[in-house]
Formats: structure tokens, sequence, C-alpha cells
């Protein structure tokens, strides 16, 4: 990923970690399935492609993912721009590092607990 | 992200685990502060204890109930009275608070039969309440007494009653938040799903983790109730205890303080498939987001962006003309558990203001790993404070204004640093749209206090100015700012009542058309 | 008899009165110089407690927890005391007395913390802190015995019962205030002054009301020294104002050092305060001066233009300390007025042997109940659902809503007034408090007579 690239990720990254919760459930598990919903749906959304929104679940990814989609383009002009295989190189790359951030390499002791 | 020391506690260096000054460029996997961990005894801690958190932070906010703790007179007697939890049923878990008065002999021989005398009499002394709630406390937890078996007892007696029994004595964890886990859990163990509801709507909400402090939750249920949501429940402000045993029929969790009630939220989802939503009731751009996030799982985002716009229309100018004043003011933002990472963030964009310390008495490391996210860098982070270092951190970092409990405050005050309470407001709701005005509002009216202004001086070393027979607020705000911005014409002074509240008691909604035929 | 006296019949209390014993041991201490508690048990008896006086006193207070967790209750926690010593040692280089309070929880367990001090005094302090003055009290307040005013007696006798050690006879008079605030403690001073009488205060607390300084931390502290303490033995005599807040410490003084004692009665009122200087020529041999003669004559006279004219018979009901409660009552009866009601947050089993409640019980003329071990729902449930009709409730903010709901004007005093600005400031005792509660009360009647527009128009003239 080219500079430009990995900084345009960064001002998404910080974004969500501003303004979000719904990266910062109490466990990692949790956590994963958060991410991957979340994440997934709004890349789907940025990307024009149909989204799943079956399960209350999904439903709740959808809405967190399209709320934070609309703050993308507000936000950024640039991500309007982007085109369908860069969406998804930066939308990967920034999975990657909130996982990392939330999850892998967390420091937050209580995420693997078994207890609430 | 380095590590903090306060020169205060190098005596004690794992407490060096507990602080951490938010660095540029660093992250959260740099370092965290540790988190709900056995407190270091003696270091002046402001911790208090897992009954008070069940009981007076999550039980007592439920306003038709009779709150009875088991235990010596203390424990009740020093948890009431001292928050702001009100509720449109005249307050009575505010007026009414219930100790079994377990004595030395009771200590020796037990205090079961007491409690059943406890719990018949005061159902006696007010007929109209048929629910309790009876809290353990550290004495009866000790002697041993089976609060279940004489809650069943009792109800076995009296059908018409029905009691939940916390059992979360004062020891039972670290903080306050040991509580906070017992009695949600305890909770849908006992009672949800033992009541089904009246549906009367297509979209129906438990919002949880809200706690009615001067009204929040009345605020926030009139929007969803504008929105033609039905609110089954609320967890626990305000909320109604057999509203409660309905949680389990709603279609949504919407989650506020995530640090007192998620566990009930987790557990609604595994139990009943509800999935759980977080939001933010402070500030205009989280609170829109969230009423938006709830509109399009409905699929009624049309009614929240109409509320959205409504809102902000009225009460941006009044907003703003407190960020022109505020910006670039220090905060340190010391609350319990949720408020730092509730406010963290939006208190710089929406009010100007530059958080310098988050800290939290009672927070997990998630509050911390929020917190930290949302404050701005060169923060100080502080887990489980203690009195000589939130002096020290006052000294080094010379705050503006301290948002934080009434006793620190009155700390802040000695060292000439204003206050506001973060747990009680000052003058709330502080939720809402017209509440964060006030916020705003109750802020500036604290750091542009001429009253403050004149305890900087010392009229014995100080000029002290005699062309100046009094100051105002403005006088003291507007002093430095441009001739465009103080003369704004689409900026003004919060023009919100005293009491907001008395608007939305008996307020009519508009009805909705029904979505599918029989959904009501 | 009119006057009858009875307990709570009730199991169980609904809004208490009072709160337990290890709240009163935590008052008396920070009436201390150098002096943090360290109380034994769960958080919330210290976070509480702190929060309680700091709403009453509008200041904070420095008071530590042991933090007894799970594993402590079950194994028992006398080392979580070792730590916290240590660690406040550590950390506050000029605290020298460290009371040990107990609560329900280490009392159940069964925590010695007498053996803590032992094991400390003779390990921790004599290796880590030679040389440094360090005295840990133990000090016993279970939370199911008594109530926060049998603790503060407790505890201002175990200090006392510390510290006090005969050397020289120092001429000074011990007075053992009880729980009062600041504003008492100034005037119970001027009283002294006035007699010129030589006197150890317990406890000097008239500091609690700190300022804000141009610069430095002026966190409020308490006063009185350890030699204050210490030469509480040499005294000439020993006054104790209030029998059930530091009645014990005077006691322990009188029969152990053979000192001239006298109890009671608490200065509320004229009478009480009359009695209060005589009970002080007597110990001291000085005379009553002029000036108080004339200081009196100004409480008299600003008294008389209140009593037949606005107090006469109207009916009031009193609750707090007993102490304050009883005296308040006798004043109330000189004030023509009719107490119906005293309640006594406690079980107490000297009250009735308590000659004012004697006094009262064979000459109060109307119908009157004293209640122990009583609560708020004694007050309430008369006025609910028994008849009960009040002019004016007497008491502590605890009981607020009482007045709110029912519409009975109230006039705060005693512990805790949170919901008033600045009462601790002002005396009840002396005469300058006897002024001050009356015209209070007179006060707080005529502004309900205009809410209620009761006769409102009388006040065109007075």
């Amino acid at each position: 990923m080219d500079d430009l690239m990995k900084d345009r990720m960064d001002q998404l990254l910080d974004h969500i970690m501003k303004k979000c919760l719904w990266q910062f459930h109490s466990r990692s598990w949790d956590r994963k399935v958060q991410n991957e919903g979340v994440l997934s749906k709004a890349t789907q959304l940025l990307c024009g492609e149909p989204v799943d929104t079956s399960t209350p679940l999904a439903k709740c990814h959808w809405v967190d993912a399209l709320c934070l989609v609309n703050d993308y383009k507000r936000r950024f002009a640039w991500v309007s721009q982007l085109k369908p295989d860069e969406i998804k190189e930066i939308m990967q790359a920034l999975h990657e590092r909130l996982d990392h951030l939330t999850i892998t390499g967390s420091l937050n002791l209580e995420l693997n607990d078994q207890h609430y | 992200m380095p590590y903090h020391e306060f020169k205060c506690s190098t005596c004690i260096p794992e407490r060096k685990n507990h602080a951490v000054i938010k660095g540029p460029g660093e992250d959260l996997t740099m370092a965290l502060p540790a988190g709900y961990l056995s407190t270091i005894p003696g270091t002046i801690s402001e911790r208090g204890c897992a009954y008070c958190g069940a009981k007076h932070v999550i039980g007592s906010p439920m306003k038709d109930v009779i709150h009875l703790s088991h235990g010596p007179v203390g424990c009740t007697y020093d948890t009431w009275q001292t928050k702001r939890y009100i509720s449109d049923n005249d307050n009575f878990q505010l007026k009414y608070t219930f100790a079994s008065d377990m004595k030395e002999k009771h200590v020796v021989f037990g205090a079961e039969k007491l409690l059943k005398s406890n719990i018949i009499e005061a159902f006696k002394a007010f007929p109209n309440i048929k629910r309790m709630t009876i809290y353990q406390t550290c004495a009866s937890a000790l002697i041993g007494d089976d609060l279940n078996a004489i809650a069943q007892e009792v109800m076995d007696e009296m059908p018409e009653v029905d009691i939940f029994v916390c059992n979360s004595p004062g020891f039972a964890g670290p903080s306050q938040s040991g509580g906070h886990h017992k009695i949600n859990i305890a909770w849908i163990n006992q009672k949800v799903g033992t009541i089904e509801p009246k549906i009367t709507g297509d979209y129906v909400i438990n919002y949880v983790g809200e706690y009615n402090i001067q009204g929040d939750q009345e605020v926030m249920c009139d929007f969803f109730k504008r929105m033609g949501i039905q609110v089954l429940s609320t967890f626990t402000g305000n909320g109604s205890y057999d509203d409660l045993r309905a949680m389990h029929k709603a279609q949504l969790n919407v989650l506020e303080c995530a640090r007192s009630a998620e566990y009930i939220c987790n557990e609604l989802r595994v139990r009943y498939g509800i999935p759980r939503l977080d939001i933010d009731g402070f500030g205009f751009e989280p609170l829109a987001n969230s009423l938006r996030k709830v509109g399009l799982f409905f699929g009624i985002e049309d009614r929240a962006e109409a509320i959205i716009a409504e809102e902000t229309a009225r009460w941006k100018p009044e907003l703003d003309w407190y960020k022109e004043r505020l910006k670039g003011k220090k905060v340190c933002l010391w609350p319990g558990g949720s408020k730092l990472w509730h406010w963290a963030h939006v208190i710089h964009d929406e009010m100007g203001l530059d958080v310098v310390s988050v800290y939290t008495k009672f927070g997990h490391q998630g509050d911390m790993e929020k917190g930290i996210s949302r404050c701005e860098e060169g923060a100080l982070a502080i887990d489980d404070p203690n009195e000589l270092e939130g002096l020290e951190a006052m000294e080094m970092l010379k705050p503006d204004i301290i948002l934080t409990g009434k006793r620190p405050g009155e700390v802040a005050k000695k060292i000439r640093v204003p206050y506001l309470n973060a747990h009680a407001y000052h003058n709330g709701p502080w939720k809402g749209w017209e509440g964060w005005v006030r916020f705003a509002r109750d802020i500036y009216n604290a750091i542009y206090s001429p009253i403050h202004k004149l305890t900087l001086l010392d009229i014995a070393a100080d000029e002290i100015a005699t062309d100046t027979t009094f100051e105002t607020q403005v006088m003291l705000s507007d002093a430095a700012l441009s001739e465009e911005t103080r003369n704004a014409a689409d900026l003004r002074q919060f023009t919100g009542q005293f009491d907001g509240l008395k608007s939305l008691r008996g307020k009519t909604y508009p009805e909705f058309e029904a979505k599918t035929a029989g959904a009501a | 008899m009119l006057c009858e006296l009875k307990e709570r019949e009730r199991a169980g209390i609904i809004n208490p009165i009072f709160t337990c014993q290890p709240c009163g041991a935590q008052f008396a201490s920070i009436g201390i110089k150098d002096c943090i508690g360290i109380v034994h048990g769960g958080q919330g008896c210290v976070m509480f407690v702190r929060l309680l006086i700091s709403q009453h006193l509008k200041e904070s207070f420095e008071i530590a927890s042991s933090s007894v967790h799970e594993s402590g209750a079950v194994f028992g926690a006398c080392g979580r005391v070792e730590e916290a010593v240590d660690v406040l040692l550590m950390r506050y280089p000029d605290v020298k007395v460290v009371p040990i309070i107990s609560t329900c929880l280490t009392e159940v367990i069964g925590d010695d913390i007498e053996g803590v001090a032992r094991k400390l005094n003779e390990g921790l302090l004599a290796e880590k802190y030679p040389g440094r003055e360090v005295h840990l009290i133990p000090i016993h307040t279970p939370s199911f015995v008594g109530s926060m005013i049998s603790g503060y007696d407790i505890a201002v006798r175990d200090f006392v019962k510390y510290f006090a050690k005969k050397t020289e006879p120092n001429g000074k008079l011990n007075l053992i205030t009880g729980w009062v605030n600041p504003g008492d403690v100034t005037a119970l001073k001027h009283l002294l002054r006035e007699m010129d009488i030589d006197a150890t205060v317990l406890f000097e607390i008239e500091s609690f009301d700190s300022p804000v300084m141009p610069d430095g931390n002026h966190v409020s502290h308490g006063s009185t020294t350890i030699e204050d303490l210490t030469g509480t033995a040499n005294a000439q005599a020993t006054l104790a104002l209030n029998r059930y807040e530091g009645g014990k410490a005077a006691e322990y003084l009188a029969t152990e050092f053979d000192i001239p004692t006298l109890v009671g009665p608490t200065p509320i009122g004229i009478r009480n305060t009359d009695a209060f200087l005589k009970n002080l020529k007597t110990l001291t041999g000085k005379p009553i001066p002029q000036s108080l003669v004339r200081e009196r004559g100004q409480a008299l006279d600003a008294l008389t233009d209140l009593t037949h004219m606005f107090f006469a018979d109207k009916r009031v009901a009193i609750y707090g300390a007993p102490d304050l409660a009883i005296s308040l009552a006798e004043f109330c009866l000189d004030l023509e007025m009719k107490p119906k009601l005293l309640l006594l947050g406690d079980d107490n089993s000297g009250y009735q042997h308590d000659p004012r409640i004697k006094a009262l019980q064979q000459n109060v003329g109307h119908e009157m109940e004293i209640v122990t071990n009583a609560d708020f729902w004694e007050l309430e449930d008369r006025i609910k659902n028994k008849g009960l009709e009040l002019d004016l409730i007497l008491g502590h903010s605890k009981g607020r809503f009482i007045s709110i709901d029912y519409n009975i004007p109230m006039v705060r005093v005693g512990f805790p007034t949170y919901d008033r600005a600045g009462l601790h400031r002002h005396p009840v005792v002396g005469y300058a408090g006897a002024t001050w509660l009356a015209e209070q009360m007179a006060n707080t009647l005529f502004a309900d007579m205009e809410h209620k527009h009761n006769k409102e128009w009388i006040l065109n003239v007075w």
C-alpha cells in the first residue's frame, strides 16, 4: 500500500476510533464479530454491492456501517472517487489494523475472560 | 504512549500501571492503564463498594419499587439522598429507603425472621407498591442469611407482590462495578421473561444503561416517542419493575452506559436474540447519529431526520455561542465510569474544550480504550485515582475546569479550579440537544464566574483594581473575542427553561399508521 | 403522664435518622491534627461518609480505607490494614495518628485489629519508620451496634484513653463538645474567653471552615493536637456538653485520673446556657462576667419579641442526635411551644434513665411522644395516617421530604444539613445560638405564612 493510501486508511481508522463504539464490545470474540460485520458491510455499501440485513444482528451491523459510510463520504471527499478494488484494499487494511488495535494487539486483559 | 508515574506514588510502584499519557502517534497497543484491579489499601482511593454499585447506582432508580437493604442501617442511610435520579411518580425511589436494621443479636442468631417481618411491614406501609428489591450487604452475606428463600416464602404468602433479590455485598469486587455486574445478571436470571407486555406499536426497544439523572431518560424517551417507538422498558432510570420483567419482548436494545449495563444486553442477545446498539445521548452529532441508527434499524429514519433537523435548528445557535467562548479551555474529565468516553471527543468537537485528562474510578480497561481513543494527544489517563494523584495532576495540568464528583469538587475548589458535578449534573438534564446546551452553559458559567476570578487575586501582594465595580461572565468571556464573533447575529445564549421537564410530562405524541395489520 | 416514652414497634427502618457507628468514629477522627483514619472494611463505608461530611460542610476530608474485597472477607483481612498503614505513612509524611476503625464486615469475620496494631508497632514501624511518631489506635465500631452517635462517643473515648497521660497539672479545663459545627466551637470558645477560662477543646474544628487562598492548597483539617489529647489527664476539670457524644471520654478521665467532671447540659437555649456557665463557674471558680449578663440580655430581648406573639402553642416535631433533640425540646418549651414528637434514632438503653427525658415525662402538660430507635416513618406515618398536626419540624436534612410533601415548615439543625447554605457556620449553642435558632424558627414560620397566605398580613406591623 502506498503512502497516500496508508494516510487515507489512517484517517478512516481515526474516525472509527474517535466516533464509534461498535468496535469496543467487551470480549475478543465479540469484537471480531463486530469488526467483521460492520466493516464488511461498509465495504459493500461503498462498492454499491447488495447488503444482507436479514437477521437482527446483520441489521445492526448494516446500521453502523451505513452511518460510517455516510460520515466517510461527508468528511472525506476522496472516498467517493475510489474504485471498488481500491476500496476493498483500503478497507481490508483498515480491518486488519482495527483488529490489531482492538483485539490482537490490545492490552485489555479482560478481552479473553470467559465471564463478563 | 508512556506510563506516567506520579511523584506522590513512586513508593507504590504498581500505581505506574494505572496512568498513561497519550503521546503523538502512539496507540492503544503501546500502553493501557490497568483497570478493575484490587484497590491498594490506604491510597485514599475514590472507589465505592459493590453494594452501592448494585443498590445505589443500578437498583434504586427503578421507580415503583420498595428498595430494602438487609443489614445494619448505615448502608441504607449512606446511599440515600446523594443522587439526582428522578422519576415521574413523584420520586418515590428517591424519597423512601428501607433497612432491615440488623443488630448484634441478629448477627449472632440470624436475621431471616427479621427480614421477613421487614418485608411484610414495608408492603403494609405502602399498600400501593407491590414490588420490592432486597439487597444483601456485607453483614447479611457473612452470616449467610438466605434472602431468596425468605423472598419466595413471602411471595407464596402474598401472591400480589413480587420480590427481586440482589446478592451483592460491599466486598464483592474491587469497586462498585462488581455490583453493576451482579445486579444485571440477577435481574435477567430472576425476572426477565416472567411477564408478557402489551406491545402497542411496530417498533419496540429497551433503553438500557440510562438512569434519568435530572431527567435524561425523559428527554431521550421524548425523541423515541416522537419517532413512534415504544420504549418497553428503561434499565433502570425512571424504569418500572414490571416493564423490566418484559425486556425479552423488545426488538432492539439501545445501550447507553456500556459500563453499567452491557452485561444484561449481552445476555438478552444470547438468550433472546435481541441485538444491541450502543449509542451516545450526549452531544449534537453523537445524539443525531444515535437516533438515526435506531431509525435506520426500524426503517423510519425519516422520522429521526425530522427531529434532528428541528432540534439542531433550535439549539445550534446557542451551542455555538458557548463554543466560541469555551475554545481552548482545559478540562479534567474525571467522572466515575462511562462519561469519560461519552464526553471526551464531543466536548472537544462541539464546545472547543481540550480534554487534558480523563480518569475513571470504577471503569474497566474497555472504558479506558474508548476514553483514550476519544481524547486528544497529551491527555493523561488515570485509573482508580486517589487524593494525592488528583492534586498532583491538577497542579501539573492547570485545568480551567474539572468535571467530577461532589467531594473531589471540594478539593478542586481549594486550589481554585471550578468544578461541575459529572455524576449528578449542575443544572441538567444534559442529554438531548437542549441538555447539551445546558451543559455548555454550566461549563461557561463556572469558568467565567467573576467570583472564581476573584479567588486568583492576592490582595496583599497584587494590584487591586478600583475602577472595576463588577464584572459579568460576558465581560470576562468576550474580552478576547473578535468584534464579529461578539456581535454575531446568528448566535445566542441559552434560552431554555429552568425545568424543561414540565413540558414533557403529559405531552401527547403523534399517532403513526401501523406498519402491519394487527400490530397494535 | 401526657408524655410517653416508647420504642419503635416495627422491625425495620423506613428512612433512617442515623447512620452507623463507623461514621461517628470518622467524624471524630477528622478533628485531630495530622490524623488520617483507616476504616477497616468495604470501600463504601468510607466513600459515602466522606461524601456525607462534604455535603454538610462543603469541604473535603481525608479518610482511608483498607479496601477489603472478597478474598479478605473469606480469609481475613488484617493484611489489608498492614498494607494500608504503610501506604498511608509513605505518602503522607505528616501523619502521626492513625485510628483503625472497624466495621460490620471486619467485626463479623473477627479481624484482630489490636493484634495488627501490635504487629505493626513491633515490625513495620520499628523497622521502616524508626524515629517517626506514629500512633495506631484500634477503634471498634461494628455497624450493627449503636449508631453514628455511639460511634462518635466510643472514638472520642478511645482517642483520650490512648493519649491521656498524667504528668503535671496544666490548670486547664477539658471541654468535650460532642458532635457540633465549627460555628458552635467558635461560640463556645467565646464564652470560655469571657469567663477567662483556658480550655482544651475536643475537638478544635473551627478550621473545618477553611478558606480559598490565592495560592497553595488549604483543604480542611482539624487542629486538636496530640499534646492537647495527652494533656487531658492533667486538667483541673472536665465538662462534657453532651451525655451521648463525649460522655464516655469524660467518664474515663474522671475514673482514671480523678478529674472533677460534669456532663451536660447541652447549652442550647437560655436556660441550658445558664447552666453551662454555672458549671464552668463550679469547675473553675471563675465568676460569670457582666459581659455575659449583657449578652444574655440581648438574647432575651430578641426572644421576647417572638415567644408569646409567634411561638406560643406552636406544635413541633424534633428528631436527630439525642442531646441536641432533647435540648431543642427543652428550649421550645421555654419558648411556649409544644413539642409533640421527639425521635431518637437508636436503641440506646440509657434514654429511659436520662433525667431530662424523665423530666419531660413528668412535667409536660400536653400530649407528647418520645420514640427511641426511631425512623422517619414514625413521623410521617403519624402525619399521614394518624392525624398528627404540626406547625414546625426541627431536624437534619434527611427528613426534608416530610417537610416538603406535607407542607410543614422546617428548620434545619444538626447533622447533616446539606440542603441549606452555610448552617455549619452558625452556632446553636450559647446565647448567640439561642437567638439564631429562635430567629431561624420565626423567619421560617413567617415565610410559610406568606406562602400559604395564612394571616400573612399580621407581619404588616410588628
